[in-house]
């Protein structure tokens, strides 16, 4: 009950497909059963082809957007150019890292594409900031359970980013169905090489 | 427990505290005002533990007007008092002794023409929100709001679903919270309706 | 007699000058010039590189031109190095604004913040001053497009047209001739390349030469400001569309 991983509750998602990822949450923000905001954003652009899906204690998930988009900013005009994502996992690697003793309680997804060849990229991390490679999908937060359940089944390689949007979408939204603390509305964002789409999906609100 | 009740309306926030001043089994005041003003269009309304209240509200209430003695007068926005209070939270979170205060920011951004309420816990969660409360006032009032609530209603409509809020927790409530003040934010500044 | 005040920055002489300021100030006026043009539609930076050597290994970024935030882009006369800690510092102030207010600082708190090291320069002992003036184009809600230049004393101000730099009392007074208020972004940026080509010491003007930035409001997406630091070919067509070469090679003929 007092776990401060699952005191506001919420869901997030990546996944790769054919040059392209998907990165997705819900939007609920509560107070243990109480529902307090429908419209609780977990994602953060970084950049036109990075993204960062943030899970675990509110608070914290808005301490680190601002502490990572502080970073990135001053990455950006230092370097002369967008992070990499890869350099970005590692960025946010050690910011976890820097409070090992006494941790963000986030566990955290990033999803982007290289910039030179558009290499689809995902990982996860741990609140203390191991990175968890993948190269299918990453799920994290409260319907960490179901979500791999969904995943498992529904998962294929090399979609294209209308099917991949179709499989993340149903893969976040039938597990956040079976999870009291997430739902209450989603976003999806679908990035290829040159475009970003967002959508907000209605879900059931209850 | 107190009650801080905030409703955001078209071109208006209200916000509701309670007058009881509690200590344990004992009512100490019956008109104990739970807000401060910020500036001229941002006011917090503030619930914890006693002592934690009024030294945070007032410590940031010195801070804004600080901000705007150094920048000629210029007002924080809402935006940036709701982020500078909830940053202030989430620092103090994490030091050795933490302010136990939950608040409500009330504001009017006078820039944009747009009211605003800002719920805060004593975490540094904060949401942007048509209508909010805090403690157990919530858990009676968030469906009448839920059903109520309407995009673009007039001050009026706002005070009497307000009202309603009230009447239902002083129906529910185990303990005689002496009735509201109730205070409007909006492009005119703070005012006390009741 | 100067010369027993002169060592120490924070002393000042019998006559109330602060002589390491001063030279501090003397330096600057050797550097490139840098012009800054204030419209109605933005701001135009414009800045003369003193050293170009086809040997120099030229990575294509600019060397005295810097963005702040997404607001603000400055221009630096005087030493690049002591510029480069001005405006990390610079940059790191904006960001932290930005983490706690979730908003953009206000260009004259930032320029204020920058100042106030500078003139903790003139006063701490034992160090010399920071050797640049900048100047400093923004754009923030309160007072929209700005223009404002800083020097080593830390004092800064705002203006409609200026220069720092070498032959900067040249450039002003070029720049009271032919600054009017109503002036548009593209008017501005080719009063900068005139003003430039007749302060410069070399007698033709060109890219290599020259660093240009401009700061405007996007067309399309509303209240997003657009920094745009120049590259060579955009700055040769605008040398072209001036004319300022032409009346050059008429005069030479």
């Amino acid at each position: 009950m007092s776990d401060p991983f699952s005191l506001n509750g919420g869901a997030a998602i990546a996944m790769i497909g054919k040059d392209c990822i998907a990165i997705a949450s819900d939007l609920r923000l509560g107070q243990q059963s109480l529902g307090v905001s429908n419209n609780f954003d977990k994602i953060v652009e970084i950049n036109s082809k990075n993204f960062l899906a943030l899970t675990g204690l509110a608070t914290d998930v808005l301490t680190l957007k601002e502490l990572i988009k502080f970073k990135t900013n001053l990455y950006k005009l230092r370097e002369e150019r967008d992070i990499e994502p890869s350099t970005l996992a590692n960025l946010i690697s050690s910011s976890l890292y820097e409070k090992r003793f006494g941790p963000w309680f986030i566990s955290p997804i990033v999803g982007g594409l290289s910039k030179k060849d558009n290499k689809p990229f995902i990982c996860g991390f741990d609140s203390i900031g191991c990175i968890d490679y993948s190269n299918d999908f990453i799920v994290s937060g409260t319907a960490t359970d179901q979500l791999y359940g969904m995943c498992e089944s529904l998962y294929e390689p090399n979609l294209n980013p209308e099917d991949l949007f179709e499989t993340i979408s149903q893969a976040l939204l039938n597990a956040v169905d079976r999870d009291a603390l997430s739902g209450w509305g989603a976003v999806v964002y679908i990035i290829t090489k040159d475009k970003i789409v967002k959508r907000v999906l209605k879900t059931r609100q209850d | 427990m107190d009650i801080i009740l905030g409703i955001r309306v078209s071109d208006a926030t209200l916000i509701a505290t309670s007058k009881a001043a509690t200590r344990s089994i004992s009512i100490l005041k019956d008109d104990d005002d739970k807000t401060r003003e910020l500036n001229k269009h941002n006011l917090i309304a503030f619930t914890g533990e006693s002592g934690d209240t009024t030294q945070f509200a007032e410590y940031v209430q010195a801070n804004i007007q600080l901000y705007s003695m150094r920048e000629n007068d210029i007002e924080l926005s809402p935006k940036a008092t709701a982020s500078f209070i909830r940053n202030q939270l989430a620092t103090s979170i994490r030091s050795r002794k933490p302010y136990q205060v939950n608040c409500l920011i009330g504001g009017y951004d006078t820039k944009t023409g747009k009211p605003s309420l800002n719920w805060i816990d004593y975490l540094g969660t904060q949401v942007e929100l048509p209508y909010g409360a805090h403690g157990y006032a919530a858990f009676y009032t968030t469906s009448l709001l839920d059903k109520h609530y309407r995009e673009k209603m007039s001050i009026d409509d706002g005070l009497k679903l307000m009202d309603m809020c009230i009447d239902e927790l002083n129906k529910r409530m185990p303990i005689d919270f002496k009735g509201v003040y109730i205070k409007v934010v909006d492009k005119d500044g703070i005012r006390l309706i009741k | 007699m100067s010369r027993r005040y002169d060592s120490r920055t924070t002393i000042f002489s019998p006559e109330g000058r602060l002589y390491q300021v001063e030279y501090a100030q003397e330096a600057i006026s050797m550097a490139g010039t840098a012009i800054g043009i204030l419209s109605t539609e933005g701001v135009v930076l414009a800045c003369e590189k003193k050293v170009t050597s086809k040997l120099l290994d030229d990575d294509g970024s600019a060397e005295k031109l810097y963005i702040i935030n997404d607001q603000m882009l400055c221009a630096v006369a005087g030493m690049t190095a002591d510029a480069s800690i001005l405006v990390n510092n610079a940059r790191v102030a904006a960001q932290r604004y930005l983490k706690t207010y979730n908003e953009q600082i206000p260009c004259e708190m930032l320029i204020n913040k920058v100042c106030d090291i500078k003139q903790g320069y003139t006063q701490h002992g034992g160090l010399r001053p920071f050797g640049v003036s900048f100047l400093y184009a923004g754009y923030d809600d309160r007072y929209q497009f700005q223009l404002f230049t800083s020097n080593p004393s830390g004092n800064y101000s705002g203006w409609k047209a200026t220069s720092i730099g070498a032959n900067n009392s040249a450039a002003q007074t070029l720049l009271k001739k032919d600054y009017k208020d109503e002036i548009s972004l593209k008017e501005a940026c080719e009063l900068a390349i005139k003003v430039l080509s007749k302060t410069m010491d070399a007698s033709n003007i060109n890219s290599e030469k020259l660093e240009f930035a401009t700061l405007s409001l996007s067309s399309k997406e509303e209240g997003k400001i657009i920094q745009k630091i120049w590259n060579d070919k955009e700055i040769d067509l605008l040398i072209k569309t001036t004319g300022v070469l032409n009346d050059k090679s008429t005069g030479d003929e």
